[in-house]
């Protein structure tokens, strides 16, 4: 087997494993005995509390990692993730303004809001590649910041004028967390990382040809208008998706692709996939983490990511200056 | 040389804005030649090469495949036609030799096959065997010479298995060797395949060119064999700069004269 098809195989088993071993630990250890005896309170913990939520990261993680290797596909740049380009920004505003706004916002609303907002942020940014210097690294990065400062701008005054209760509501989502109860949140992401995934994964040989330059690109006939539509507008949904149940987390779109790049090399075929697995064990393990370092307090696992995130931009920042 | 023409530009034109870049061209490529335009810097070189590659739309005039007007082919069916080589490429493109070559099978690929075909395989094995790289195969584009990037670039062009190739400046910033190398190149894929190459190295266009268009200000200023364009004359005309012809012939030897 090749090297990369080998670490994807690889990549696939620590998921698996993560999935089976994460919900097993925690502040509170799960007797495996007792689990497997029929113990109600460990059976609640594994199927009810932990389970769901190491589901969420995997499937979250995951879908952040494509995103992040999307974008910085797309838009030929190494530092362009939907945190750094404002999309999971405008998620949150949209979100934010549905929780003001409607009172007692229902899921659907706030998702729809968080749909909204991601959509607007890449419209935004779609608009901007097209024009003569867009696609330059600090063009983009710095419109980026722009839109993200806005937002967040933006998100404090919705804050400043909601009451008390609201503004928890919202301060605590905004850190980005995990912390679900039940199914009904699985039920609803899974279908756009599907459409996000099998979207960059369809699009493998355009977005591999992008690495060549846009005018080969173009010359060997790939649509690049369509392209960035179709691609950023799949993966845009996906993080809005998950912006309504988990609020923006950052950096893990950066940090994920950048090591796999590393270890599977740069065709698309094999990063969608390991971008997948890697970013899904990556986030749960952040989030297990985030909820035992604490313990019994639980750290919101997108202050973690930032944590972790922050560093590794500078990272990049200061290794793409020294080519 | 057959005289069937595969290309047909008719009062071709392109502008930015109010500003004319290109044109009127009236200009015929024809099936198995090698055209290479020259002209000072700004002269609508690049401009010429991409629309005729599909890459830009015309302003005025129109552009034919065999006789079929361009505006009637899909950006696929372009592809499938006319393999271009720009001259400005990203500085660090992460793939392998043989990636790249293979993404010139672009055209030919199937979306849902996970793995390209056996076809495609042996095409980029043919290509790669064509200029001499295959021994690059495996090697990474990062740490290739110019030399050998500008020639693999051309194995990805002729994996593409297009009638035209569209050479952007094949010899920018290549040391004389390697000039020589991609010269032979062409040589070898004379008749073989047309080709339509921008040069600023008129010695280059001598001696790989059936003819040559020199072009300034957008027009065309002269167009025919080497012997009748290259000439101290019309270049003095295309280049406002002196030009000595040292070996005269089929494909004259020229260089810029120092006194004014």
């Amino acid at each position: 087997m090749r090297r990369p098809t080998a670490v994807v195989w690889l990549l696939a088993a620590g998921w698996l494993a993560v999935i089976l071993v994460a919900p097993l630990l925690g502040s509170q250890p799960l007797d495996l005995a007792a689990l497997a005896a029929g113990d109600e309170t460990s059976g609640a913990i594994f199927w009810q509390l932990r389970l769901p939520r190491v589901l969420l990261a995997v499937l979250a993680g995951g879908v952040l990692a494509v995103s992040g290797l999307a974008f910085q596909t797309l838009f030929r740049n190494p530092l362009a993730e939907p945190y750094t380009l404002g999309v999971a920004g405008g998620a949150a505003l949209g979100a934010v303004l549905a929780l003001q706004l409607v009172g007692g916002a229902g899921f659907f609303v706030v998702a729809g809001a968080a749909f909204a907002g991601a959509l607007a942020v890449s419209a935004v940014i779609l608009g901007l590649a097209s024009t003569r210097h867009g696609l330059e690294t600090g063009t983009l990065l710095l419109a980026g910041i722009a839109i993200s400062l806005s937002c967040s701008a933006l998100i404090l005054f919705v804050q400043y004028l909601a009451d008390f209760t609201r503004t928890f509501r919202m301060v605590r989502w905004m850190m980005g967390g995990l912390a679900v109860v039940g199914y009904g949140e699985l039920l609803w992401l899974t279908p756009w990382v599907v459409l996000a995934a099998g979207m960059v994964l369809v699009h493998r040989w355009e977005l591999n040809l992008l690495l060549t330059g846009e005018e080969l690109a173009a010359s060997r006939g790939v649509d690049l208008m369509r392209l960035r539509l179709l691609v950023l507008g799949a993966t845009s949904l996906a993080v809005g998706a998950l912006v309504a149940v988990a609020g923006p987390i950052g950096f893990v779109g950066l940090i994920v692709p950048h090591i796999l790049r590393r270890w599977v090399g740069h065709d698309h075929l094999h990063l969608v996939p390991a971008c997948l697995f890697g970013g899904g064990a990556f986030l749960a393990i952040c989030d297990l983490v985030a909820r035992t370092v604490m313990a019994p307090a639980e750290l919101p696992v997108g202050v973690l990511t930032a944590l972790l995130g922050g560093p590794f931009f500078l990272w990049l920042l200061v290794l793409g200056r020294q080519r | 040389m057959s005289g069937d023409p595969l290309v047909l530009t008719r009062r071709l034109g392109w502008r930015a804005g109010d500003r004319r870049i290109l044109g009127p061209i009236d200009l015929q490529i024809r099936r198995g030649e090698c055209l290479a335009v020259v002209g000072p810097n700004g002269a609508g070189k690049t401009t010429l090469l991409r629309l005729v590659t599909g890459l830009l739309a015309p302003s005025d005039g129109e552009l034919l495949w065999g006789g079929q007007p361009y505006a009637r082919l899909s950006r696929a069916g372009l592809a499938r036609r006319i393999a271009y080589v720009p001259q400005v490429r990203p500085a660090r493109v992460p793939l392998t030799v043989e990636q790249l070559v293979l993404l010139g099978r672009y055209p030919h690929l199937r979306r849902w096959r996970l793995a390209p075909r056996a076809e495609d395989y042996a095409a980029v094995e043919r290509a790669l065997e064509r200029v001499g790289a295959l021994d690059l195969r495996k090697r990474p584009l990062v740490g290739l010479s110019g030399g050998e990037l500008q020639t693999v670039y051309i194995a990805a062009a002729l994996a593409q298995g297009s009638e035209l190739l569209v050479l952007d400046e094949p010899t920018a910033h290549l040391d004389p060797r390697h000039q020589r190398e991609i010269a032979a190149l062409l040589l070898r894929l004379a008749g073989e395949r047309t080709v339509l190459t921008a040069t600023h190295e008129l010695n280059f266009a001598s001696l790989v060119a059936d003819r040559v268009l020199g072009l300034r200000d957008g027009r065309a200023l002269a167009l025919g064999g080497p012997a009748e364009v290259l000439r101290e004359a019309v270049l003095m005309e295309l280049f406002e700069a002196p030009f000595e012809t040292v070996r005269g012939g089929e494909r004259p030897v020229t260089v810029l004269g120092l006194e004014a």
